[in-house]
């Protein structure tokens, strides 16, 4: 056998043009929002659920705020509002790519998404974007309007704040999805990834802010925080909302939080070609 | 002709440790574990040509499946080398899974909530196909393999057979020249497995599409394939035409008669001499096998009927699968 036996052709060009790109990603998000109306009745019961969240931390604050008018610059209708919207915002932006790889890993189903001429990561996001539609639509909607019934949030700083948290609140959902398909790589190589999501899925609710603003954490923390991408989900979109983000900051708020959007994706993109040529398939 | 599937010296190894057993064995492997590998493929070489039906058969765990995946660039291989379709499938996989169609029987790639045709939908946009073959194949697919019924179900409400045809539908939408079928007739019943038999049969013919298939069901085997390629603890012990084979490894040829009445029975020790089994099938019919080197088919027919009043007999080769079990206890061709 001489060497020129071995000779492998040559890798093909990039042919993906945008248009199809667009169109292939745009069919994902299709199908995740069609998935995901196999489980309505799951949403139906989601609004509760939210509502009693938000209610929760309602007596929480409401018996912290008995003695003090204002805690670290919030005052007790900015908190209620902090709570409410940080979770209306979660209705909206949560998805369980995570734990999707981990089952597709378990299932020995990692497989059927190789098999097809897609990205993998792309695959996953776009599915829960369609999947967060859905939210939007049947979770996010009918509970911020209960809410806003139900207790006295406050309206958004301003129209321009209200537009900077919309567009905050759409880059959360990728820098939710990015960390999610992140962590869910993990699965690859370490095939039981249980205890680690469990893990997760605490750590980004504290480091999120969604459950005490950041401004409460002791200092060191709110220092560490900052090099981390966590507060961008729920944190510096809520502030923006109250308007405790003004003028020249809006702007780079936005940046950070794209420019970790950014960050995180890489890092995903990375682990999965770390992860991929181990890949190791239980079964069949 | 080109090859359109090229494999020379392909190896892929697993590395995993050893277990020990029983408690003091659980504990032992908390602290020191011993790292073993395992070859589950070892330096495997072929080629396929265009418009081929290869039979890739073996044992459980002789690394069939573990084939099909480097095949189709879901596992990395350890080392040797694969082209198909002119692509290396591991390094170019998103542009090599475009020209290829995969089934695994064990698996679906549809989408288990959502309508079998809201998947076609979404397959016909990631394979980039024209609306015009997009109605064309589903209803060419719907006519031979009867989809029409429950192109409206959720795949999670379909039976095996018909999720299988689904899939085998899905896996062609984009028409590709090559296709993998990993046990694509497992766990069917008889009819289902005949449909998805003709339908490949059709599309190869039509199409010739080239297609490489594993199989347990050795009747998949002798329907669809004129070449096998048989694989035992990771290496190929036998790649060939299905009928030398049979000429070359069959070693007996077996007689099944059926006794006139229950007296006879007593007279069945008589023909039973050196080189031939007799194995009673049920009260009276016996199946009987001899060498096929000692013995003429004649020899055995009139030892028989001389020595025997009998009602029918059948004259048959030995069995694809007694030839093949034997080369799987074995682990040779021998």
């Amino acid at each position: 056998m001489g060497t020129a036996d071995l000779a492998l052709p040559s890798r093909p060009e990039r042919t993906f043009s945008p248009g199809t790109l667009a169109r292939i990603y745009g069919e994902f998000v299709r199908v995740g929002f069609v998935n995901t109306i196999a489980y309505r009745l799951r949403y139906y019961t989601g609004i509760v659920t939210y509502f009693i969240y938000v209610s929760v931390y309602y007596f929480i604050w409401k018996a912290i705020y008995a003695h003090s008018a204002s805690i670290e610059g919030f005052d007790f209708s900015h908190l209620l509002t902090y709570v409410a919207v940080g979770w209306i915002m979660r209705s909206f932006y949560y998805n369980n790519i995570d734990q999707d790889i981990a089952n597709q890993v378990l299932e020995g189903k990692l497989a059927m998404d190789l098999i097809k001429p897609v990205n993998p990561q792309a695959m996953y996001i776009a599915q829960a974007l369609g999947e967060s539609v859905f939210r939007l639509v049947m979770l996010t909607a009918p509970t911020a309007v209960v809410l806003l019934l139900v207790y006295p949030v406050r309206r958004p700083a301003s129209g321009w704040h209200l537009v900077a948290f919309l567009v905050s609140a759409v880059l959360s959902f990728f820098l939710v999805a990015a960390i999610n398909f992140a962590v869910g790589t993990f699965a690859i190589r370490l095939k039981s990834i249980l205890g680690l999501l469990r893990a997760k899925y605490f750590l980004l609710e504290l480091f999120s802010g969604l459950l005490i603003p950041i401004s409460f954490f002791p200092h060191v923390f709110q220092v560490a925080l900052a090099f981390m991408p966590f507060q961008y989900i729920s944190y510096i979109p809520v502030l923006l909302y109250l308007g405790k983000i003004s003028g020249l900051g809006i702007l780079r708020a936005l940046g950070l939080q794209l420019f970790w959007v950014t960050a995180m994706i890489a890092l995903g993109h990375g682990l999965w070609t770390w992860s991929s040529r181990k890949i190791t398939i239980q079964g069949g | 002709m080109h090859p359109i599937i090229e494999v020379q010296d392909l190896t892929k190894e697993f590395r995993t440790f050893r277990r020990r057993e029983g408690v003091w064995g659980a504990l032992q492997n908390l602290f020191v574990r011993e790292r073993i590998t395992i070859r589950a493929v070892d330096r495997v070489s072929f080629s396929i040509q265009p418009g081929e039906i290869v039979g890739y058969i073996g044992a459980n765990g002789a690394g069939k499946s573990t084939t099909v995946k480097m095949l189709t660039g879901i596992l990395v291989p350890t080392s040797g080398r694969i082209v198909a379709s002119g692509y290396v499938p591991y390094r170019d996989r998103r542009h090599y899974t475009k020209h290829i169609g995969v089934v695994f029987g064990q698996r679906t790639q549809l989408w288990w909530d959502i309508a079998v045709v809201e998947s076609f939908k979404l397959l016909k946009e990631i394979y980039e196909v024209s609306d015009a073959d997009y109605r064309e194949r589903l209803g060419v697919f719907s006519e031979i393999l009867g989809l029409k019924n429950y192109f409206n179900t959720p795949v999670r409400k379909l039976s095996l057979g018909e999720r299988m045809r689904c899939d085998l539908a899905a896996s062609l939408l984009h028409n590709p020249p090559l296709l993998f079928l990993d046990e694509p007739t497992i766990g069917l019943d008889v009819v289902a497995k005949d449909r998805i038999r003709e339908f490949l049969k059709e599309v190869n013919r039509l199409e010739r599409t080239t297609v490489l298939l594993t199989t347990h069901d050795l009747s998949d085997i002798e329907e669809l394939c004129k070449r096998i390629i048989i694989i035992d603890r990771g290496k190929v012990l036998f790649d060939g035409d299905l009928r030398e084979m049979k000429a070359r490894l069959a070693k007996y040829n077996q007689v099944k008669f059926f006794l006139k009445d229950r007296s006879q029975v007593a007279a069945l020790a008589r023909i039973t001499t050196n080189g031939i089994s007799c194995e009673r099938l049920d009260d009276l019919t016996y199946l009987m096998r001899f060498d096929r080197e000692h013995y003429s088919n004649a020899d055995i027919i009139r030892n028989i009927v001389t020595t025997l009043e009998v009602s029918d007999i059948l004259v048959e080769e030995e069995p694809i699968e007694d030839i093949v079990k034997r080369i799987y206890l074995s682990g040779e061709v021998a």
